[in-house]
């Protein structure tokens, strides 16, 4: 009886989400066919699913418009500079407010906090007018440095600290170890998890960061692949087959380092103990 | 030894912090600062930074005349009056059906959560298309059942309707997994007794789930107000704030007297009204999580 | 464990540290090294503001560099870089670094960067904003350089273009091309109804009878066109003599000349029928207008004639002629200027750049041939070529055109063009949506604007 009960809300469940994930996904699908139809076939009423036949064209003529590999590349290295560097230092700043108390230590962490609430919009121009002044514009470290450092990642990571028992790092005290041992013996194998969940946020911000680029890069070695996103929808605003090979483009790495890092992503949220 | 303790234990805290530090003073703090500056000058983004004027609470209170900051935290309003409870009631919904253990369960969790990871960059241009009135795949569904669909995103009444489901669409698989997280963490002691005393499922999601969800529902509705009163991105790509400043918002417009309109001051001022209406939105939250968010299990 | 992440630690070190070095790398390695460029910069500053007259060329050794950002280019950007060769062919003595920035994030970034103080030492405006970067004191002031320089003549540009860089008798950028709107119209739909075509005499009522005529529903086919919005606005209530600002530079929007005018546009829809409904957001997509008119859908529209190449693979006859008015003639103009910031530390050489990219013959030739946009220029010459292009057949007509322009509207406050071309787009919206009358809609318009000039 109740395992009927079971078998039948299983399959009920099995409805709903499916019918949710088709609906969620769909769209990328409808993105990536659009990718490789012409420009009749993509407006054409009634809309089919799959192209007629499966062309290139749209690949090679945006490859001709920007250079796709070298944006493509600087996206890539900023992205991973930007992830690593975010990560060791969140995750520093995480260990002292979890875990090595000092006076003022809660009126730090609140000024933290209270950056997460003010739009980039506004912060944009005084932090350009730095950049230049310190002859930062167009160069790497411009791109990445103000992408290094994230309050809500710190918040994360210290979320999921404090659960750490404090006896694990005393045991390690006693065997003699310093604060810099326990952070890299206890605490950082500890929250890999959520350190995995971090990197995706990480990653995917700076991957799809497209106003401070546009901003502090100048030259074409430099530019990163929202810009030529942009260039591309700058340039043909309703050839969707043309756009839509661009998103291909810009969301096939960000969905890899998805799937790679997705396996742990729920324990690490479950961690960090949102509460 | 308990001396050299403390030594060690505040040189640890400084070098471990300082990088943070250091970062949140140059990127973040810098900047706001100087904003707040700003927001006090008439500097119009064009004449050379050193060479803005101070002029007082004029632009505070240019903020308070002004009847587009009225229309943009109304249509902030309708925003939040359509997506909040939508995203809330949708992604628990979500969450408790991925958290059963049937098979295949992460495949589900994996593909809700794939529209987060894309910029609202990319996105947005995929929904204007198929948004299309004429020639968009909604509108053509929707024609197969017998509805004329809308100019959706050239229609001051359905543009807004437009972002807010396109929003939710984007932003579910965050939430559901986020509360999901929170599922997780419930006791399956709770659910066991409770089927002990034959409670139904209804009950059972209302008394047990909802209860010990409330610190992570909590969360979830703090960072979506945030998130909804910064509303900006997916706005400027698929209507401009338009049509007839019908999707226009507070980041809108900070965005485009700061850029196009030469009014960076003004744009600034605009931004800590903002940062207000965030503070006191999120301390009132806190107030009413105090009556019923259950925090000891 | 420690030591994999240990190893993250050092693998992320090392990348950025190798990216620094990469940057560093990159400044070295360009062809003028940081020290020898800034001492050429120097000296070219000292000869530019202190003796322009005879400001020697620098030493072929040390090329000074030019930054260069422009937004005409989008599209264009292997006719930019060949112009660009040209000039540095016949300059060994200057580069020029370009960048082209899509339309829609031009303004950001040229204002943050001017905020900065990194300006580019060349940049392009549109009229219409070239009078709020004057203003603000943003452009360097060519007039020493013009005098300086004895080969160069003010008339080989249009005079009406080179004066629309001039601000308070300063001569601050040179106009680099230009543009106007025209009436198209597909010439086998007016032969298949046996229509006489288009010509300068007619008027918005001839324009509608035969819009009446060629419209056929059945056939989506529609007799006119034109979109509501703030520029189509100004230019059609000039064709029926009114205008945004009085003679004074009062707002007069809500003049009755204007309310006439918005109702007919939005009467050719709505009420004659003659134009797509006005809830089609097919044709308020993007470019949505043009590509109805290459497919034989539309018989008569206004378009930029920046839009012949795009209309060359058109499969029917079409020709250009001038727009219809009510009560007289009216034409949009448009030009885009090349302009040097105030800031560049080399104003001689920018000046030999603009002057160049503007009017040398080889150089406007390239940009008539890849039909990029039109050059100011008076040379016969150079322009015959560009008239000799077919279709359009009657190409006389983009020059008769500029007898009867309008310039963009800037008013008496230039810094707030785009705050003004907003709020009026706005209220248009709601005529268009049916939400206000004409009247009603331009009323607000006027409460709106009087407000921002106050």
């Amino acid at each position: 009886m109740t395992g009927r009960k079971k078998s039948a809300a299983d399959l009920a469940a099995h409805l709903f989400l499916a019918l949710l994930a088709v609906a969620l996904t769909f769209p990328f699908l409808w993105m990536l066919m659009g990718a490789f139809k012409d420009n009749l076939e993509v407006v054409a009423m009634p809309p089919r699913l799959l192209p007629s036949s499966w062309n290139f064209d749209n690949f090679s003529k945006i490859e001709g418009y920007f250079p796709l590999y070298r944006f493509f590349a600087n996206s890539a290295l900023v992205a991973v500079a930007t992830t690593l560097l975010q990560l060791a230092i969140c995750t520093m700043a995480a260990y002292v407010f979890a875990k090595i108390a000092f006076k003022g230590r809660q009126s730090v962490f609140i000024l933290f906090l209270t950056t997460m609430m003010i739009p980039a919009q506004v912060t944009l121009v005084p932090l350009f007018i730095l950049f230049s002044r310190t002859d930062l514009i167009d160069t790497y470290a411009g791109l990445i440095l103000p992408g290094i450092f994230s309050a809500y990642g710190t918040f994360l990571l210290r979320q999921s600290i404090i659960t750490i028992p404090n006896e694990l790092m005393e045991a390690a005290f006693i065997d003699g170890a310093s604060y810099y041992r326990v952070f890299f013996s206890v605490i950082v194998p500890l929250v890999k998890p959520t350190l995995s969940a971090l990197s995706i946020f990480a990653f995917m911000s700076s991957w799809n960061n497209f106003l401070w680029p546009l901003i502090v890069v100048n030259s074409k070695e430099l530019m990163t692949l929202p810009l030529g996103l942009s260039k591309l929808q700058g340039q043909w605003s309703t050839e969707w087959n043309l756009l839509m090979a661009g998103n291909v483009v810009s969301f096939v790495p960000i969905f890899i380092v998805f799937l790679f890092a997705q396996r742990y992503f729920i324990k690490g949220i479950t961690m960090t103990g949102i509460k | 030894m308990v001396g050299q303790r403390k030594w060690s234990r505040r040189t640890a805290a400084i070098v471990f912090l300082t990088p943070a530090l250091l970062c949140l003073l140059a990127f973040q703090l810098l900047p706001m600062v100087s904003s707040i500056l700003i927001s006090f000058t008439d500097w119009d983004l064009l004449t050379h930074w050193t060479k803005m004027n101070f002029i007082g609470w004029d632009n505070y209170a240019q903020v308070f005349r002004e009847e587009k900051s009225y229309t943009a935290i109304r249509n902030v309003f309708v925003f939040l009056l359509g997506y909040l409870p939508s995203i809330v009631v949708l992604g628990t919904l979500l969450a408790v059906m991925l958290n059963r253990p049937i098979r295949g369960v992460k495949v589900y969790r994996a593909a809700v959560f794939v529209p987060v990871i894309t910029s609202w960059v990319a996105v947005s241009i995929v929904w204007r298309w198929l948004l299309n009135g004429q020639s968009g795949l909604i509108n053509y569904l929707l024609s197969q059942v017998g509805i004329q669909g809308p100019i959706w995103l050239q229609d001051d009444f359905w543009a807004m309707i437009a972002i807010i489901l396109v929003t939710l669409w984007k932003d579910i698989g965050f939430v559901s997994i986020i509360l999901l997280a929170g599922l997780q963490d419930i006791s399956e002691d709770y659910y066991e007794a409770a089927e002990l005393d034959g409670a139904s499922p209804w009950s059972k999601l209302w008394r047990i789930t909802v209860p010990l969800l409330s610190p992570t529902l909590y969360f979830v509705v703090t960072i979506s107000l945030i998130n909804s009163f910064q509303l900006f991105d997916q706005v400027l790509i698929m209507t401009n704030g338009g049509p007839a400043g019908a999707t226009s918002t507070i980041v809108e417009q900070v965005y485009r007297n700061a850029f196009q309109f030469n009014k960076m001051g003004f744009a600034a001022a605009q931004s800590w009204v903002l940062l207000l209406i965030i503070f006191v939105s999120t301390l009132v939250l806190q107030q009413v999580q105090r009556r019923w968010v259950v925090y000891d299990r | 464990m420690r030591t994999k992440s240990g190893a993250l630690l050092l693998l992320g070190t090392t990348i950025v540290l190798s990216a620094c070095g990469a940057d560093k790398e990159n400044n070295t390695a360009s062809p003028s090294a940081a020290s020898p460029q800034s001492s050429s910069t120097a000296s070219a500053t000292g000869s530019a503001t202190a003796a322009p007259s005879d400001s020697p060329a620098p030493s072929a050794k040390d090329p000074v560099t030019l930054k260069l950002m422009t937004y005409t280019a989008s599209g264009q950007e292997q006719t930019l870089k060949a112009m660009i060769d040209a000039f540095q062919a016949a300059n060994a003595d200057i580069k020029v670094d370009y960048e082209v920035v899509p339309y829609a994030d031009y303004t950001t970034k040229l204002n943050t960067l001017l905020a900065g103080g990194s300006a580019p030492d060349l940049f392009e405006v549109g009229y219409e904003n070239f009078l709020t970067y004057a203003a603000k004191d943003q452009l360097l002031d060519l007039t020493p350089s013009i005098a300086a320089d004895s080969s160069f003549k003010p008339d080989v540009y249009k005079k009406l273009a080179y004066d629309a860089f001039n601000y308070n008798g300063k001569q601050m950028g040179v106009t680099e091309s230009f543009s106007d709107v025209v009436l198209f119209y597909n010439k086998d739909l007016f032969d298949a109804e046996g229509l006489a075509y288009p010509d300068a005499s007619w008027t918005w009522k001839e324009e509608l009878t035969a819009a009446q005529k060629l419209t056929d529903a059945k056939k989506g086919i529609w007799g006119t066109y034109a979109p509501i919005q703030f520029y189509e606005f100004y230019k059609t209530i000039a064709q029926n003599g009114g205008g945004v600002w009085s003679a004074d530079g009062k707002p007069t929007l809500n003049s009755p000349a204007n309310v006439e005018a918005l109702q007919w546009m939005i009467d050719k829809a709505s009420k004659y029928k003659v134009s797509p409904p006005l809830n089609d957001d097919t044709f308020n997509q993007p470019d949505a207008d043009l590509n109805a008119f290459v497919n034989g859908k539309l018989a008569m529209a206004r378009f930029g004639i920046w839009n012949f190449a795009k209309f060359s693979e058109a499969k029917f006859n079409w020709d250009i002629a001038l727009e219809p008015g009510n009560t007289q003639k009216a034409h949009h103009f448009f030009a885009d200027g090349l302009v040097a910031a105030k800031t560049t530390k080399n104003a001689d050489a920018a000046w030999r750049f603009m002057k160049f990219f503007t009017s040398a013959p080889e150089a406007v030739s390239k940009r008539i041939e890849a039909g990029w946009s039109i050059p100011a220029v008076t040379d016969p010459a150079v322009m015959d070529a560009y008239y000799k292009q077919k279709p359009p057949e009657s190409k006389q007509v983009v020059t008769d055109a500029l007898d009867s322009l309008v310039l963009p509207p800037v008013g008496p406050k230039p810094e707030k063009w785009g705050e003004f071309t907003a709020a009026v787009g706005e209220e248009l919206d709601k005529a268009k949506l049916g939400r206000s009358s004409a009247q009603e809609a331009l009323d607000a318009a006027q409460k709106r604007v009087e407000a921002l000039v106050k």
